[in-house]
């Protein structure tokens, strides 16, 4: 306990260095100005800086990217509540009920709880880190190969599986994402895979191309095929920021219960933010007071359900960095990209992090608590100025983010085949987005895929070739059985009417 | 219509699955004591591949994907403006080296725009190379990132 309070003394340390907090501010602005921005989400902002920053300093350049992944949780709901079209799926019930109180002259009050409570959940998200995360990593060192392969394992279904329509075409992802991952030489042997002989293929294909490609090139196509003008929604006016006291009363144990429910669910692999925000929605729906206020039964919308979710949606934010760096196990397509940019630092994210890179891990998780700070300040009494991105008109929009993303894929090795290479997967990225096909497992799987080779092949080394392994070790069992059981949600909540659709 | 790509993409699954197959089975490598060498997670792989392509085969033939409901029936694409945005992003990959970023970034810009509708060109024009100016400033002499410049530093 002590020696967590000192470590994180010492990570201060590292946050405070002004070249540092100068990274942090500018990845909780970025961040932010992504949340807002409809289009673009945080797995493919991280992915479009990467190559960007290769020659910042790691610990510079993971607590910028940490804090874009951060802002991006804030940003959020203020399209939500301004326009009524939330910017990623797990701002849908902020939309829901935020909307409803903006068109009632209440929309200042609404991104104020919001901010507030993405303060507040996301400052104890980082308290929880904190503490569960080195006790988590000291569990994790016991894990040998084949405990890390049979949870890799749980991380795929849950991710192909748990989101979006059809478990197939989740499933279909997560092939495609594990044959691209194979390209380029196995980790164990060093044998060139699927190289066609072309050399560049070699170090395998880049992510960066396929998250770019994936999400900015297969966006702008889609939208301009099905959407060029777009409705163009009407905006609801910003009013006073100042929350009354009855709404403070609502807001508090809102906020609390929305970071109880999801700090946990982001510390397991369960897909992102959109499932807990929808439980602390139905959550806060039941037990407020006043049900008559919420947007479902026509009421002028109720503090409460934009409280809960939003500080649910940034304490899942938290929680997803419990597993990402004690198992290095990415619970979202942003949380896996963030593993691939630690990966190209040569930081391998795991149980040893915290003993070979332990000032950085502790400088990146003091920059959190710094960040939200900064992401208070930044979202509430600056609200106006992000407001003001939204009137962004779309050709222009559109052109920006893709004369970015050709700058992060040009930038990587200097390649113009890259930049065909990025409009070949934009192509299919809206052939996926035109038939459902969910991306993240693609990304999951691509990234994740060669990792969990080697974990498969060295356990089996250890144990001679004995399948039954990962049976055979309980801990390693029971991730195997909660593999089978996870198969089985998307089922029993399509059953109750549940749709989910993905998040990033 | 619907159908046609349906198929079409399960035939795309299954032919990823067959050149999957087709390189593992090529693969050479000691098993070592896992019992398993570099051709077995390939081969997983391309048989993973090949079930859900047929299961996606399945779903096509017989009634369509399933939990799918073409919210866009009716409506129609817009593919010159799709015309616009791949010609930029192509032209681009043509011209970088030959033109420089600056000058390649900003035909991008402006063709993008012209995509989604925007008629003032000239205007795009300028907002595209406002953009793009600082943006290569700060990659280039800031973040030390190598971009193709038409002469000197500046441009």
């Amino acid at each position: 306990m002590i020696d967590t309070w000192n470590l994180l003394l010492g990570g201060f340390g590292t946050a405070l260095q002004p070249m540092n907090l100068m990274w942090a501010f500018v990845g909780c602005a970025l961040g932010t100005a992504i949340g807002v921005l409809p289009g673009i989400g945080p797995a493919l902002t991280v992915a479009m800086l990467l190559p960007v920053t290769a020659k910042v300093d790691p610990a510079g350049a993971l607590i910028m990217l940490c804090g874009i992944y951060y802002g991006a949780a804030y940003g959020g709901s203020t399209t939500s509540i301004l326009m009524n079209t939330p910017g990623e799926s797990s701002s849908i019930m902020t939309a829901l009920e935020g909307n409803a109180m903006a068109k009632n002259g209440r929309a200042g009050p609404a991104l104020a709880t919001s901010a507030i409570g993405s303060f507040i959940a996301g400052t104890i998200g980082v308290v929880l880190l904190t503490l569960f995360a080195p006790l988590v990593a000291d569990l994790a060192l016991k894990f040998g190969p084949a405990e890390f392969f049979s949870l890799m394992v749980l991380a795929f279904v849950t991710v192909s599986s748990v989101l979006g329509a059809s478990m197939l075409r989740g499933m279909v992802s997560l092939a495609m994402g594990l044959a691209i991952g194979l390209v380029g030489m196995d980790s164990i042997a060093g044998i060139p895979r699927y190289t066609a002989g072309v050399p560049e293929l070699i170090d395998g294909i880049e992510f960066v191309l396929v998250a770019v490609g994936l999400f900015a090139v297969g966006e702008a196509l889609y939208m301009v095929l099905y959407d060029p003008k777009g409705a163009d929604a009407p905006r609801n006016t910003l009013t006073s920021v100042m929350m009354t006291k009855e709404d403070w009363k609502r807001s508090w144990p809102a906020w609390l219960r929305g970071t109880a429910i999801g700090f946990p669910f982001g510390s397991v692999p369960a897909g992102g933010a959109e499932i807990p925000t929808f439980l602390s929605y139905s959550a806060e729906r039941k037990l407020s007071k006043y049900p008559k206020e919420f947007s479902g039964e026509g009421g002028k919308g109720a503090i409460e359900g934009v409280a809960g979710p939003e500080a649910a949606n940034n304490a899942t934010a938290a929680g997803a960095l419990v597993p990402l760096l004690t198992l290095g196990i990415p619970t979202s397509a942003t949380a896996a990209i963030l593993i691939a940019a630690f990966q190209n630092y040569n930081i391998q994210p795991g149980p040893l992090l915290f003993q070979t890179s332990g000032p950085l891990v502790w400088g990146l998780i003091a920059s959190l608590y710094v960040g939200n700070v900064m992401l208070l300040v930044l979202n509430l009494p600056l609200v106006g100025m992000w407001a003001r991105l939204l009137t962004i008109p779309k050709p222009q929009l559109y052109a920006g983010i893709l004369v970015f993303a050709s700058i992060g894929v040009y930038g990587m090795r200097q390649s113009a085949f890259d930049l065909v290479l990025m409009y070949v997967i934009g192509v299919i990225g809206v052939i996926m987005r035109r038939f459902d096909f969910p991306v993240a497992p693609v990304i999951v799987g691509m990234i994740l895929g060669p990792m969990s080779e080697k974990q498969l092949r060295n356990a089996l080394s250890i144990a001679q070739g004995d399948w039954l392994i990962f049976f055979k070790q309980p801990i390693a069992c029971t991730f195997m059985v909660a593999t089978i059981a996870v198969m089985f949600v998307p089922i029993i909540l399509r059953k109750r009417g549940i749709r989910l659709s993905e998040d990033d | 219509m619907q159908k046609r790509w349906q198929i079409g993409i399960a035939v795309f699954v299954l032919m990823l699955a067959t050149v999957f197959a087709v390189g593992a089975s090529q693969l050479q490598s000691d098993p070592g004591y896992a019992g398993i060498g570099a051709a077995f997670v390939p081969g997983v792989v391309s048989i993973f591949l090949g079930i859900v392509g047929a299961l996606l085969m399945w779903q096509a033939l017989t009634g369509g994907f399933r939990n799918f409901t073409d919210e866009l029936i009716g409506v129609a694409a817009d593919n010159r403006g799709a015309l616009w945005v791949t010609s930029g992003i192509l032209l681009m990959a043509a011209l970088i080296t030959k033109i420089g970023f600056v000058l390649a970034a900003t035909l991008l810009f402006t063709c993008v725009a012209r995509g989604f509708g925007s008629k003032t060109w000239l205007r795009d024009v300028i907002t595209g190379a406002l953009v793009v100016f600082p943006v290569f400033w700060l990659f280039t002499l800031v973040l030390d990132v190598n971009l193709p410049r038409l002469f000197g530093d500046w441009l």
